[in-house]
Parts: C-alpha cells; sequence; structure tokens
C-alpha cells in the first residue's frame, strides 16, 4: 500500500508519536551519561547508543511531518508538554544509578523491538520500510543490554545487589510501556500495525525471561491494567516537565534557527 | 590503509603493548576492514569484560565514524610477539641485498612506455595512411 488512508492518519500520528517521544525521551536521558558512563569504552558505547535512538526520533518525526506537515525539530521541541505520548518509563529520571540507566534500557529495547517488528509488517510501504532499518539497529542495542544485565547479574554481590534493586524498582513501571494510543485498535485491524501471534505484553515477558531466568533475578511483571491513563493519554510522570524543559532550552531560544 | 585519518591515528606504543587493564578487565585488540576482501586495518584497543562485550565496545568505537564491513577483536595476551630487547628480528650482518628496493626499474619502464606510445603512433599512422 503506497499511500495511507485518510482515515488511519490521526491514529498512526498518535502511533507514531509514542515511538518517536519515547525514543527521544530516552536518547536525552542516556546522553546525559556522556563522560559519566562507568568504563571509557563504555561511555562512548552508551552515548553512540543514544544517538541512535535520538536518530529514530528524527526519522519518525520527518515522516510525522510527511502526514501531518510541519516540521521534524518542531515536532520534537516544540510541542506541549500534554501532546507527547510518552511513557513514564523511559521519563524516569536515572540519577546517575547505572543499574537503573541499564534496567530502564533492557525493558525498553525490548518493548522497542516488538514494535518496530509489528511496523516492519505494516501495510503502509513506507513506514514497513523504515521499521525494517531501525529494528537491525533496534537488535544492536538489545544486545547491549542484554549483556550488561547478565554480565551484572554475574558479578559481584554489590553489582548483582544494585540490579536486582533496580529491576525491582522498575517493573512496576513497565506496564506504562503497554497503554495503547488512541485509535490503535483501527490501526490493528487495517493492518497498518499488525498484532503479533501473542499479545505484546506476553511478548515482551518471555523476551525478558530469556534474559533474567538465566541470571537468576527475580522480576515480578503484572499486565497493564485495561483503564490505565498515562503518558500516551499526554498524562505524564512529575520527572517529565523538568526534562522536557531542559530538553527544548536551546531550541526555545530560538525556534526559526536553521541547524 | 582505507581508514579514515582519525582511524589513521592509531595509538603509539612506547613500550611492548603493556598497558594494564583495570579490575578484572581485559585488553583486547581490534582490527576493522572497510570492504570485503581488503586487509583488516589495526586501529587500537578496548578493555572488556568478555569476548562478547569486547565486540561490541569495538563495534561502537571503530566501527562508526567510517563504513566498514567487519570488526575483529582478539584478547591481546593471544598475540605471540617477540622482545624488543631479547629475541632478534632483522639481521646484524649486512644483507642489504635482502631489501626489497634498489631495483632500477625507472628507466626500463620509461624505454617501455616510449617504445609502447611509439607502436600505437606507427598503428595509426599505418592506418591513416593506407
Amino acid at each position: 500500500m503506497t499511500d495511507l488512508a485518510d482515515a488511519h492518519k490521526k491514529p498512526l500520528v498518535q502511533l507514531l508519536f509514542s515511538i518517536a517521544d519515547d525514543k527521544l525521551v530516552l536518547g536525552h536521558r542516556n546522553a546525559d551519561w556522556t563522560g559519566l558512563g562507568p568504563i571509557l569504552e563504555e561511555d562512548i558505547a552508551f552515548s553512540a547508543l543514544a544517538q541512535d535512538d535520538i536518530a529514530h526520533a528524527g526519522a519518525i518525526y520527518g515522516l510525522i511531518a510527511d502526514i501531518t506537515g510541519g516540521d521534524a525539530d518542531h515536532l520534537a521541541y516544540g510541542r506541549t508538554a500534554n501532546t507527547y505520548r510518552c511513557c513514564d518509563l523511559v521519563e524516569l529520571n536515572d540519577e546517575f544509578d547505572w543499574a537503573v540507566a541499564v534496567v530502564r534500557q533492557f525493558f525498553c529495547d525490548h518493548f522497542e523491538h516488538l514494535r518496530l517488528r509489528r511496523l516492519s509488517r505494516s501495510n503502509w510501504t513506507k513506514l514497513r520500510q523504515l521499521a525494517s532499518r531501525m529494528l537491525a539497529e533496534e537488535n544492536l542495542a538489545i544486545g547491549h543490554a542484554d549483556q550488561w544485565i547478565v554480565r551484572l547479574a554475574k558479578s559481584t554481590s554489590e553489582a548483582r545487589g544494585r540490579i536486582q534493586h533496580a529491576v525491582t524498582k522498575l517493573a512496576p513501571l513497565t506496564p506504562s510501556l503497554f497503554e495503547p494510543t488512541e485509535g490503535m485498535a483501527d490501526l490493528e485491524a487495517a493492518g497498518v500495525y499488525p498484532p503479533l501471534e501473542a499479545p505484546m505484553f506476553d511478548a515482551w515477558e518471555s523476551m525478558i525471561a530469556n534474559v533474567i531466568d538465566e541470571t537468576g533475578l527475580r522480576a515480578e511483571f503484572r499486565a497493564p491494567a485495561k483503564d490505565y491513563v498515562g503518558g500516551r493519554h499526554g498524562k505524564h510522570s512529575a520527572d517529565f516537565a523538568a526534562m522536557l524543559s531542559e530538553m527544548t532550552e536551546v531550541y526555545r531560544e530560538e525556534p526559526a534557527a536553521q541547524w | 590503509m582505507g581508514l579514515s585519518k582519525v582511524r589513521d591515528n592509531i595509538p603509539y606504543y612506547s613500550d611492548d603493548l603493556s598497558t594494564p587493564a583495570e579490575g578484572d578487565l581485559r585488553t583486547y585488540e581490534v582490527f576493522v576492514q572497510t570492504e570485503r576482501g581488503k586487509p583488516h586495518t589495526y586501529c587500537g584497543s578496548v578493555d572488556a569484560a568478555d569476548d562478547e562485550m569486547a565486540l561490541m565496545f569495538a563495534r561502537e568505537h571503530f566501527g562508526r565514524d567510517q563504513e566498514c564491513v567487519q570488526v575483529w577483536v582478539a584478547p591481546r595476551d593471544a598475540v605471540i610477539r617477540t622482545d624488543y630487547d631479547k629475541d632478534l628480528v632483522f639481521r646484524l650482518t649486512d644483507q642489504s641485498y635482502r631489501f626489497a628496493k634498489g631495483y632500477n626499474v625507472g628507466m626500463k619502464w620509461r624505454e617501455f612506455r616510449e617504445q609502447r606510445d611509439y607502436d600505437e603512433y606507427k598503428k595509426e599512422d599505418l592506418r591513416e595512411h593506407f
């Protein structure tokens, strides 16, 4: 399908905002680690992967701009807080706790993989092609996150304790990933955002378990409540406002500036 | 060899690969290949906890600021090497005849090219006249 039906534009834009906003916010959070990574090599790797997230966000904002008109920079930095569609988990301030940053990345990357896998089967050609390219890169990010989880869990008792603590702390935030954006059911039915064989939560939990089980870490996840209303509908965590203000500071100085 | 200018600036070792890795990390030597079929070029080292992590670090560190098709890593202590002080590598007696240089082929090349140009010219000349 070369052209997107008009009826699908509005819900697809909501879905695309949820992906781009997740990636932009997570990329921004992770970029805070530049210069502070646990070792030099990881500092470089983590910063490079943060750039992947921001590059992916940029590509999706570009696609949204193709649908709605407008400009990717404005879509990324010029919106009001309640129009962002990112979730609580990516907004979480890690307070420079490396275990928290790693676990946040681990939970989010696996979710992102599933979302991109679905989009890479979309019947809208343009979206399918973009998602397929991003999926290949997302798998590198997953490899990175999995390695750190396993490494730290199998390391000293201090490292293991910290990673377990972060898993326990962040698990209750994971349902926020799964909150559907407005009109998602229509996109699923129409094949624009085809469902997986299993429900998203089950697929995600099994990917997470594949890694966690190997380490003996304890983790319990709850499926998202049906009536949950959060970031995907513009209701953001307490950490978000401060982060958004900082992230958009330069853009707001001179929104018309050419970069 | 095919590396970007930045990556061409490979580290200079004043000692024999002796930089110790911190903690329980191991040092790995990194090689990248910019095109299939071309040689892998040494480009530096990373410290990592295990092989898999070394490959990930090498890919993120050396494999992203230029186009490349493959990255190799090898534990530094797997590189068997000669000792600067103890091992003789280059011979002490005069064996300059073994140097891959000193063959004065410049003159011969010039003659060859001149002859070739002359033959070409002659061929065309003949074609034009007959």
